[in-house]
């Protein structure tokens, strides 16, 4: 491997590089970071906002931004918690009404964007505005308790494999790996597939690297707009789906600042604001280290407001960073 | 070399595919003319058959290129092997090298026409606008990437020789820039 080789591989998989040490330092300090149940717990922790990176990353891809998420997450724990203990709903369907109402307003805002026009970033946030102070009409302020999710998505399977094998000791949990774990993984691998083996992940790509050059090969650059916001607002309903199984409780003020977090997972991740480039394995290295950032802190004592201050910093230098690369090619 | 006639040059340097068609219908029926009907039918044809009108394909096979490029290493087999299907697709075994030449260059032109757009390369989530010269300096980059780069990246620098040469030759006249830019990514 010649030396230039050499140093692809390595840009292309410093993330990686960036985790381990991460890992290494925290381990340093607290032996107990690398305990099995730490793992598990920030497996668990980063679950929820894995998911919502997913559809954030397909946003970004096309040079656009998604502010509502956070709202998106508050909305739905608080509608399915609504229609369940409410009004007695079913569970999967209040699971299936509160995920179609996040994707449609995933619509909404694809809508803004690109048949009305408004700029990603002010259409997104006034999204963000509306809807999470619908969550808050809706659960007047106050949070709505019991929820029991029997993990929505490997319910059926989780009970059926209960009653057969001596590993699946919870219904949170298959062996040690927890299930909100599992939906990620899951989840990651569809957003993997749709973008290095579907035509729509091509469109993503060629739409955040040249919309006009893309509109005249023949994608229709609108209506992929209102796909990819609809695919973010259903990532985020999952996610808050995930998060209300964990939790038990739907709060309004649920997953505040969620976008922010979110979107430092990704720009970490190697996905470029400009758009156009990106990888999905990028992606889930973003949240692991952002998952083992919070958790290291935590065990290390630091403060809520100091974690604060670190995660605002490491958005600032990871966007720097690929805006300064930005910059270093156009010199 | 690559010499044509009046009427051929007029083709080759109109972008808009209808006045193409109009200009192709007034050719004189013969061999040359029958090959020019078939680079137009494959490339503004919906290969995917999804009813769009007037795609053009060829372009589309350029950005597939440029994301080809941009893939991880771990990836490269199915890259590789779909860089192959597309040198098939755009006849680049194909030894009418003259009308390739010039319908090649016609494609890296239509590409090179979009990169004037408002939204084109410009950063933060579009909210701020790139320079002219970033703009050129970033056509470069794109050109080099679905031409020069793909080739190199992929092994197949003999096979798309005359996409690269047509690619080069058209950024060359699209800015002065542009050829320190070229020679620079080709290092």
């Amino acid at each position: 491997m010649n030396e230039n080789k050499f140093m692809t591989v390595f840009k292309q998989n410093a993330i990686w590089l960036v985790f381990i040490a991460e890992i290494a330092i925290f381990a340093y300090f607290n032996p107990k970071f690398l305990s099995v149940p730490n793992i598990v717990n920030i497996s668990r922790q980063v679950s929820y906002y894995g998911i919502a990176s997913i559809g954030m990353t397909f946003v970004i891809l096309i040079a656009g931004i998604d502010l509502s998420i956070g709202s998106i997450i508050a909305l739905v724990n608080v509608v399915c918690a609504y229609l369940m203990m409410n009004m007695g709903w079913n569970m999967w369907l209040a699971i299936l009404v509160s995920i179609l109402m996040a994707i449609l307003i995933g619509v909404l805002n694809g809508w803004m964007v690109a048949s009305i026009g408004i700029p990603a970033i002010i259409a997104t946030f006034a999204s963000q505005t509306i809807f999470r102070g619908c969550a808050y009409l809706l659960s007047g302020g106050l949070p709505i308790p019991g929820v029991v999710l029997e993990h929505p998505t490997f319910g059926f399977f989780a009970r059926w494999a209960l009653n057969r094998w001596d590993i699946f000791k919870s219904m949170g949990q298959v062996g040690l790996i927890p299930i909100c774990a599992i939906i990620m993984v899951i989840c990651f691998a569809a957003g993997s597939f749709i973008l290095n083996k579907s035509y729509f992940g091509r469109y993503f790509y060629a739409i955040g690297g040249n919309e006009e050059a893309s509109e005249l090969s023949g994608i229709r650059v609108n209506k992929m707009k209102y796909l990819i916001y609809a695919l973010s607002g259903f990532f985020a309903g999952l996610a808050g789906i995930v998060l209300l199984s964990r939790s038990g409780s739907a709060q309004s003020t649920a997953a505040i600042g969620f976008e922010f977090e979110v979107i430092t997972c990704v720009v970490l991740g190697g996905v470029s604001v400009a758009g156009g480039i990106g990888r999905m394995s990028g992606v889930v290295a973003g949240v692991l280290i952002i998952g083992s950032l919070k958790s290291g802190m935590i065990m290390m004592n630091v403060s809520e407001y100091t974690q604060m201050v670190v995660q605002g910093l490491v958005l600032a230098v990871a966007v720097g960073i690929d805006c300064f690369s930005k910059k270093r090619q156009a010199s | 070399m690559y010499e044509i006639s009046h009427l051929l040059k007029e083709y080759f340097a109109e972008l808009d595919p209808l006045r193409r068609r109009e200009i192709l219908d007034s050719l004189p029926a013969d061999d040359d003319t029958e090959f020019l009907r078939a680079l137009y039918a494959s490339r503004y044809s919906d290969h995917e058959n999804k009813g769009r009108k007037n795609v053009d394909w060829w372009l589309w096979r350029c950005i597939c290129l440029q994301i080809l490029y941009g893939r991880g290493r771990f990836l490269r087999t199915f890259r590789n092997r779909e860089v192959a299907g597309i040198i098939g697709e755009l006849f680049m075994n194909d030894s009418h090298h003259t009308f390739l030449y010039h319908e090649y260059r016609n494609t890296a032109r239509r590409y090179l026409s979009t990169c004037n757009s408002a939204n084109y390369a410009s950063r933060m989530m579009g909210f701020r606008q790139a320079s002219d010269e970033e703009k050129v300096i970033r056509a470069c980059q794109d050109i080099w990437q679905m031409s020069a780069g793909i080739a190199k990246s992929a092994g197949v620098e003999a096979e798309m020789h005359l996409w690269v040469e047509s690619f080069r030759d058209e950024l060359y006249e699209y800015s002065p820039v542009c050829r320190e830019e070229y020679e620079r990514l080709n290092k």
